[in-house]
């Protein structure tokens, strides 16, 4: 335990702080469960490595006749084949019951998340019979509590997995995975996709923030709470209009209902752009609706190079106003 | 004991092909496992239907291991020849093969305990 | 012929100028490429399997410095997949399984004390389809047309044709092609060892290579059918749109997992296996004494090879199946490490027992075991399934597999390069080079992969082109960088050590001192392969038996001679080695090369959907296959019986289950059914992905009227065949003609009766997938039925011109063989498609 976390200490040293993202930073009760297994698998492994490389010296060094044959098979029996033997059953007999599943209720938030090429659609279906609400690239959790996450894919498979929560679960066409967890401290953090997906699989990521239950409570009533925006024409809200951008995109209580891009309600709250990879800076998104094939390789929106930087400017500002 | 007739787990020879037999157990006890386990899931929705039906078949194969590692201990233990068998006689083959096989038998055994363990834990299709 | 004969130095020389002659190598600028001798086949395939290696190394050298620093961008993301896919399948389809074959071929005779493998013309033909598809697959890059989709290709990326181009179907058919020549190798392998032992060496006596490569070949023969029904079924929905793993049309893209996987998990243990095989010959000459543990090895290997093919499911742990189920296999998982740590523990009781003379090849293997053990024991944590969910396709999992495969198999085979170079060319490597690579592929391999256990479980996934600067990933990534140029360092002084090597001078017989057959080999080699096959009464005769060089070199053991001018070996029998016969090799020929090219045709113009071209390669492949069989197997000799020494006289035919085309035709089969067994699987998965299947709108699928006809003329043709062989050994030629005659006819007609079931019953293949699984095991087993009237025919053909007789049957006993594994198929096929909709 103390070698494992001066390991871990020393590497963050070396490699500067990782908090974000790490399967040794946790915030989720499985993923300090797991953390622990690692740490007793890690020990058990330096331990055997470092008999084995005892023996093995020794072994070199001994002089000739030091082992006659019939001890020469006993280590074989004993060393080789009965102690393994007597390890691995040991360690199945304290694996297995580890991976027992989470127990999930009914009444547990259910998170639905279906992995596209290159984004995450989020939708949150509380208990309470009401529609969903839906979302994308940003998933938020209350500490405390059991979350249900579906998992599904419409294109290709892909993996949801968020180091500091627990394990990842592929999502798979035609599949619909279930991942129970349960977060313990609130933070920021990162999720990303784990498994090759195609071209900018390594752009993919989502944004995890664990909240304490009251206020995410409130966060959810918050967003569910359908409020048209005024009807100020603002450029940007224009230009919106008039490119199209609904066709794909929605925002809720405006008419644009697009499903086949990201939702883009409240995206001036979002912590990143373009699934976890930028900072959602003016210049940023105005450079993502331009030519977003530049930023993200083999994303499905199309470019527009015919907008000039001020329009996708303008876009962005607007964009930036829906919290 | 001189004209005493073999018994008749001495009589079956060892050869290349009951060498294999011990992990060929394991090999059906595996696919029936996964596959008892994979289709009570898919089609019966849960999979602890007929916990009995497992139990039958972990012990069933169990019994045919040790029962291929006794022959093999058995043959192993004839007459003939000196350490450590390595010469090109009838006798030191057959201890060879009968060796390997009780080795095998061993490994088998192990591993299909190891296959068995889970059910212990694990009962749902979560 | 006594032993006294060979006193005389002027018979000797006689008999060597024989030898010299029929082991004569073809001369000219192009028929020297028609060799067939496992020396230089075995050295060719080599030679471009290294190759491979090299090209696979400098693409990962490319990654690396991709990855140096973050949010780099010195390749796209597109040449970046590019790369790392084809590294993948290089390195296991174009170096670690070949490059075992390779060595293999070259190794294989000379320590069995044979003169070559039992099909000279078959490891040619391997060789020429290794060449020609590593070629057209790792080529594609230079197009920009390489694979792009992993090296375990998963659908729906991969099959879905908006989504992956060309490289899709170059890496399935390019690697088809592959695994056959694979198959075709372990075929000669396992007759190899099975069948061409030299006299006196009973199983207990082989040598622990023997051993190993027979149990790899076997695992060939049940890994890589799996694959290859995997890659129909793949290549069925990308060219024919057949949904085998489009979910929205019955399909189901785990599918191509579990078949990938049934092959993947295996496909380790057969690269790794032949390495442990190597330090099995290497640890007792350096230990200066027998290998401790003999059976255990045995069990070792046997036991690794059965658990092997229960692992497969730990590489979709977070596929979300039911936990019960990756429970089991996580048990296997740990399992298998049982016998793998007999296998170090017998190397290091063995040098604790012996000398231990401290030499480049030990202290290769030496460090390469030091690697092998942490990947083994890294291994044994993402056994432990909720370690591997975290674990699972991160980094932590590259770090695993490069120790696992630098460990077990890359630097094992450095330690064969220096251990065997003596044999092969007759002189030796520099140690002092040897050394300084040594240090430099540690080194480098521990800088490059230890600190991808801490950037995986830091949160980095594979196969990502790019790493964002705040995860604080860029030292660890920069340490890998390094370790990878200095790897690739080493890897260059080897090369530079090879180089060398032309001009030094011969070294002495024997460098090391070991005590096992293949060291018979002289430094001024001569192509016949052994003098005299010896009589073996040890494990290490060179060591136990006495003048037992001298003895082989004066041709005092047995088939001293080539008096008909023809190249000849020994069949023995499995067990105990006594003598069976001497069977007459194949000669250098253009066949092997030509029937190759034609198969290369029928996949490489199928990639580019020349469906006409394709065809025609596939009749010409056809033509060329018969051609060789008919003019290079089962002869029928000039006489029955040769002395081969020492008073014993063999015969020169041999038919049935003695012969070695006999086993050679089992064994193909079972290969040929372990892929039929692959497409049987696909069957009943999709039935238990599906509350109803067949769907109701084809409720009873192809009928079962046709289906049972057709099974019905499959018997019937089965029958006609066993009852021809009956009739033919007891004289009877003219009926066993009738039989055979009646026997195509009902063969002929299965096809036709096969196809009406699903024709009439108007299964659209390409509207679901059971309709799409139906129409592939009729197909598979018209396609057999096909095969068995042309089997048929040709063994009529072979009674009509009298090139078998009731005393000279294998042609009619090996086309048996295959009519019991095509009467299996048609009863599993036509039981599964007619009669379980009714059953279930």
């Amino acid at each position: 335990m103390a070698r494992m976390l001066l390991l871990t200490m020393l590497v963050a040293a070396l490699t500067g702080c990782n908090a974000e993202q790490s399967t040794l930073e946790v915030f989720g009760a499985d993923a300090r469960a797991i953390r622990h297994i690692a740490i007793i698998l890690t020990s058990g492994a330096v331990i055997i490595l470092a008999i084995t490389v005892a023996l093995y010296v020794r072994a070199v060094r001994a002089p000739e006749h030091s082992l006659n044959h019939e001890q020469g098979m006993r280590m074989i029996l004993w060393v080789g084949a009965i102690g393994p033997t007597l390890i691995l059953t040991a360690l199945l007999l304290y694996a297995l019951p580890a991976m027992r599943p989470r127990p999930a209720d009914p009444g547990d938030l259910v998170i639905r998340v279906e992995g596209e090429q290159f984004w995450w659609r989020v939708a949150y279906w509380p208990s309470d019979n009401a529609p969903p609400l839906s979302s994308a690239n940003e998933i938020r959790v209350p500490v405390g509590r059991t979350v249900v996450f579906e998992l599904m894919a419409k294109d290709v498979i892909h993996s949801f997995w968020i180091p500091g929560l627990a394990g990842k679960m592929d999502m798979i066409p035609g599949r619909t995975n279930r991942l129970v967890v349960k977060a313990e401290k609130p933070g920021r953090y990162r999720g990303v996709c784990a498994e090759f997906c195609g071209l900018s699989h390594a752009l993919m990521a989502f944004d995890v923030i664990a909240m304490e239950p009251a206020a995410f409570d409130t966060w959810l009533a918050d967003a569910r709470a359908i409020t048209p925006l005024p009807a100020i024409a603002t450029p940007g809200r224009a230009l919106f209009d008039v490119q199209g951008c609904g066709a794909c995109h929605t925002i809720r209580g405006t008419p644009h209902a697009g499903t086949i891009g990201p939702d883009l309600s409240r995206f001036g709250e979002r912590m990143t752009l373009g699934a976890g990879i930028l900072p959602p800076a003016i210049d940023n998104i105005a450079a993502f609706i331009r030519t977003p094939q530049q930023v993200k390789p083999g994303v499905r929106m199309p470019a527009y190079p015919q907008l000039s930087q001020e329009d996708a400017s303008a876009i962005a500002h607007y964009l930036k106003g829906m919290k | 004991m001189k004209d005493r007739r073999p018994h008749w787990s001495e009589r079956l020879k060892v050869t290349l092909w009951t060498l294999i037999v011990p992990p060929t157990i394991w090999t059906g006890h595996f696919l029936f496992s996964y596959l008892w386990a994979s289709i009570s899931c898919a089609k019966a929705g849960q999979f602890a239907t007929f916990p009995t039906l497992f139990v039958v078949g972990t012990v069933l194969a169990l019994i045919l291991i040790a029962l291929s590692g006794w022959i093999a201990w058995n043959q192993g233990r004839m007459p003939g020849g000196s350490t450590p068998h390595e010469d090109s006689t009838e006798i030191d083959r057959l201890r060879f093969l009968a060796k390997s096989t009780l080795l095998l038998a061993g490994l088998s055994f192990v591993a299909v305990l190891f296959t068995a363990l889970p059910v212990i834990y694990l009962r749902d299709c979560l | 012929m006594s032993l006294h004969n060979q006193d005389d130095p002027a018979l000797r020389a006689a008999q060597e100028e024989r030898l010299r002659a029929v082991w004569a190598p073809p001369k000219g600028l192009f028929l020297r490429w028609t060799d067939c001798n496992n020396n230089r086949v075995g050295v060719w395939y080599v030679l471009t399997a290294f190759a491979f290696m090299l090209f696979a190394g400098v693409l990962a050298l490319i990654m690396r410095t991709q990855l140096a620093v973050p949010d780099n961008d010195l390749v796209s993301a597109g040449t970046f997949n590019q790369l790392f896919t084809l590294h993948g399948s290089m390195m296991m389809f174009l170096f670690a399984v070949p490059m075992f074959e390779a060595v293999s071929i070259i190794l294989l005779p000379q320590l069995l004390g044979a003169r070559d493998l039992p099909f000279p013309r078959l490891s040619a033909f391997g060789y020429w389809s290794f060449l020609l598809g590593g070629v057209f697959v790792g080529g594609s890059i230079f197009f920009n047309a390489a694979p792009d989709g992993g090296w375990f290709m998963y659908p729906p990326l991969t099959t879905r044709t908006d989504l992956s181009g060309l490289g899709a179907d170059i890496w399935m058919l390019g690697l088809s092609f592959i695994e056959v020549s694979s198959v075709a190798a372990a075929v000669e392998l396992i007759v190899g060892v099975l069948k061409c032992r030299p006299p006196g060496m009973r199983l207990n006596l082989m040598p622990l290579y023997a051993w190993y490569i027979l149990v790899v070949a076997v695992m060939i023969l049940f890994a890589f059918p799996p694959l290859i029904a995997g890659d129909i079924l793949f290549e069925m929905e990308r060219l024919l749109n057949w949904p085998f793993f489009d979910a929205s049309r019955g399909g189901d893209p785990l599918l191509w997992q579990h078949l990938f996987w049934i092959f993947g998990h295996p496909e380790v243990y057969i690269v790794f296996l032949p390495s442990i095989a190597l330090f099995a010959m290497l640890v007792p000459t350096f230990s200066n004494r027998h290998l401790l543990g003999y059976p255990w090895i045995v069990l070792a290997a046997v036991g690794t090879a059965f658990l092997s093919f229960g692992l497969w499911v730990h590489h979709m742990f977070t596929t979300g199946l039911p936990k019960i189920s990756l429970a089991f296999f996580s048990a296997a998982s740990e399992a298998v490490a049982i016998p793998t740590a007999v296998q170090i523990f017998a190397f290091i009781a063995t040098l604790w027992a012996g000398r231990v003379t401290w030499s480049t090849p030990l202290l290769y293997a030496t460090g390469s075991l030091a690697i092998f053990v942490i990947g083994g024991l890294t291994g044994v944590m993402v056994a432990v399934a909720p370690f591997d969910w975290q674990a699972h396709d991160t980094y932590f999992i590259v770090a695993h597999l490069h120790y696992v495969l630098i460990g077990g198999t890359l630097l094992p085979l450095f330690a064969g390069l220096y251990y065997y170079w003596p044999l092969i060319t007759g002189k030796k490597l520099s140690d002092r080079l040897g050394r300084i690579a040594f240090w430099m592929l540690f080194v480098g391999a521990n800088i490059t992969f230890f600190p991808m256990h801490f950037s995986g479980l830091m949160g980095m996934p594979r196969r990502v082109f790019t790493y964002p600067e705040e995860l604080g990933l860029g030292g660890l990534n920069m340490a890998s960088t390094i370790g990878a140029w200095l790897f690739a360092a080493g890897v260059a002084v080897i090369c530079i050590d090879l180089a060398l090597s032309p001009r030094r001078s011969k070294a002495q017989r024997n460098p090391w001192g070991a005590g096992t057959l293949e060291w018979l080999a002289h430094p001024d080699d001569e192509d016949w392969g052994i003098r005299s096959v010896p009589l073996i009464e040890s494990r290490y005769p060179i060591w136990d038996q006495k003048d037992f060089v001298k003895k082989v070199d004066e041709g005092r053991f047995f088939l001293p001679d080539a008096e008909e001018g023809r190249r000849e070996t020994i069949v023995t029998t499995v067990l105990d080695a006594r003598p069976l016969a001497v069977i007459r090799l194949g000669t250098p020929s253009v066949i092997p090369m030509l029937t190759a090219i034609a198969l290369g045709g029928v996949f490489i113009l199928t990639t580019y959907h020349f469906y006409w071209a394709a065809l025609a390669c596939a009749v010409a492949t056809l033509a060329c296959s018969i051609w060789w069989l008919w003019t290079g197997t089962a002869e029928i000799p000039e006489k029955p019986c040769k002395p081969i020494g020492h008073g014993m006289d063999l015969p020169l035919y041999m038919s049935g289950p003695a012969a070695p085309g006999w086993w050679a035709m089992f064994i193909t089969m079972m290969a040929d059914a372990t892929a039929f067994s692959g497409l049987v699987f696909g069957y009943y998965f999709f039935w238990t992905r599906h509350a109803d299947f067949p769907p109701m709108a084809m409720a009873d699928g192809p009928g079962v009227y046709w289906p049972m006809v057709a099974l019905a003329l499959g018997g019937a043709s089965w029958l006609a065949t066993i009852a021809a062989r009956e009739v033919h050994a007891r004289g009877g030629v003219g009926i066993a003609r009738l039989l055979l005659v009646m026997g195509i006819a009902a063969s002929l007609a299965g096809i036709g009766t096969g196809l009406v079931g699903p024709w009439t019953h108007g299964m659209d293949p390409e509207s679901h997938s059971y309709p799409a699984i139906v129409w592939t095991l009729v197909i598979w087993t018209v396609a057999h039925a096909g095969f068995a009237a042309i089997m048929q025919s040709y063994a009529l053909a072979r009674s009509m011109a009298g090139k078998m007789n009731p005393q000279h049957d294998a042609d009619i006993r090996n086309v048996t063989v295959y009519m019991h594994f095509f009467a299996l198929t048609a009863v599993v096929a036509y039981a599964t498609i007619g009669l379980f909709p009714v059953l279930s």
